[in-house]
């Protein structure tokens, strides 16, 4: 599964925008297998957190489908 | 529309933060809970830009779908949909089965342009049909989905008479546009009605968007417009079935189905009470029918 690294600068719902080291931002929606709940996204984005989001692409849609979200130096969920 | 006399106090181009009630410089109107807030789009000035649809997905981070060409006109958003909270419809009206004519009468259009929104009807059918009580009226008198207590179970979309809400199939749960509850907790006015360049989007309080447009389509009617009227005030088509009204209503000049609205939208709550009675008497003739055939066969028997 592809992996990407950085800060979740957005959060509206169940999506967020990751800005990447290159300066590059990804949308990413929570996908309903996540272990995780959209109300979890906010706090992450308040912190400016450091993530590694391992996800799917879609079909039809300019985004990616997070299914695991961990934060950098701690264990994922 | 005249500047408010608050906007002279912010001259500046650099911020230090978000203006305070911001909503009153850019809309004229002070964000208040407990007050009835929506949209008046009036489809007579949009220019089919897509700026609204453009800030609405800015705003609330919605990813682009429907990816390619449709073949319908200038719309290549196609719908509302879980990732599409406004919609422009263009509609090709002259010339011979909707095809757009080489010839026109003078300073006149044969394009029909409308930003299609959830209607955030005052008796919501999407609502009522919720069993989790996800979807809610919020204090600014909106329609709002809480993601997280909506299960999916999808019960809203075909409760809506407008097609507005939709199930991502991504995330699993029901999705539609908030009214920008976000910002109009914040005090400002939603995206897609400040983006509107032409103002075809207002928002602002209920009765004063509807007088408003009431005073619209006289000027249209004046003007030589005599098809100009209202869809989702109350009394007028669009506001029929037990809805109410529409806080998100619309100024038109073509029947409503010719913008992909339905003429007279229901409620579908009014039909439980009839199905549930209708189910009884079946259940009930049945039970009397089989009755019947099972007395008569034991009689022959005996
Ligand atoms: S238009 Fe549909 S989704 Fe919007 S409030 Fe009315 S019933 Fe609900
Ligand atoms: S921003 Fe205004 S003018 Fe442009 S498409 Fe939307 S409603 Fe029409």
């Amino acid at each position: 599964m592809p992996v990407r690294e950085g800060v979740v600068t957005i959060v509206q719902e169940s999506r967020f925008q990751l800005v990447g080291d290159d300066g590059s931002a990804h949308l990413f929606i929570l996908g309903r297998n996540a272990a995780g709940e959209a109300d979890q996204l906010a706090p992450l984005q308040r912190r400016q957190a450091r993530v590694r989001v391992e996800y799917a692409r879609t079909r039809n849609l300019i985004g990616f489908v997070a299914e695991k979200i961990s934060v950098c130096g701690e264990s994922g969920r | 529309m005249t500047m408010h006399p608050r906007a002279a106090d912010f001259p500046q181009s650099d911020l230090p933060g978000v203006i305070p009630h911001e909503s009153e410089l850019t809309a004229g109107v002070r964000i208040e809970p407990g007050r009835s807030y929506g949209f008046f789009t009036d489809t007579t000035v949009c220019i089919g830009c897509k700026a609204c649809e453009v800030a609405c997905k800015e705003w609330n981070n919605l990813p682009a779908d429907n990816l390619g060409l449709t073949g319908h006109s200038y719309d290549n958003t196609g719908a509302l949909s879980a990732n599409t909270w406004r919609h422009v419809a263009f509609v090709e009206t002259s010339g011979c089965g909707g095809v757009r004519d080489t010839v026109e009468a003078p300073f006149q259009s044969g394009w029909l342009m409308m930003s299609d929104v959830c209607k955030h009807c005052h008796n919501a059918p999407c609502l009522e049909a919720c069993p989790t009580g996800a979807l809610f009226k919020t204090e600014f008198d909106t329609v709002v989905v809480q993601q997280d207590i909506c299960n999916g179970c999808g019960y809203c979309v075909p409760a809506c008479p407008f097609g507005v809400v939709d199930v991502s199939p991504v995330d699993g749960k029901a999705h539609k546009c908030t009214l920008c509850y976000d910002r109009l907790k914040g005090g400002l006015e939603p995206a897609c009605a400040k983006a509107c360049p032409t103002d075809s989007i207002q928002f602002g309080e209920l009765s004063v968007l509807q007088a408003r447009a009431e005073e619209r389509v006289a000027v249209l009617h004046e003007r030589g417009v005599p098809g100009a009227y209202l869809y989702g005030t109350p009394g007028a088509p669009g506001a029929t079935g037990d809805l109410g009204h529409l806080n998100a209503f619309f100024l038109l000049t073509a029947r409503p189905e010719v913008y992909n609205l339905p003429a007279a939208p229901t409620r579908p709550a009014n039909r439980v009470a009839p199905s549930l009675a209708s189910g009884l008497a079946a259940v009930a003739g049945l039970a009397v029918a089989a009755a019947f055939l099972l007395g008569a066969s034991d009689r022959r028997r005996s």
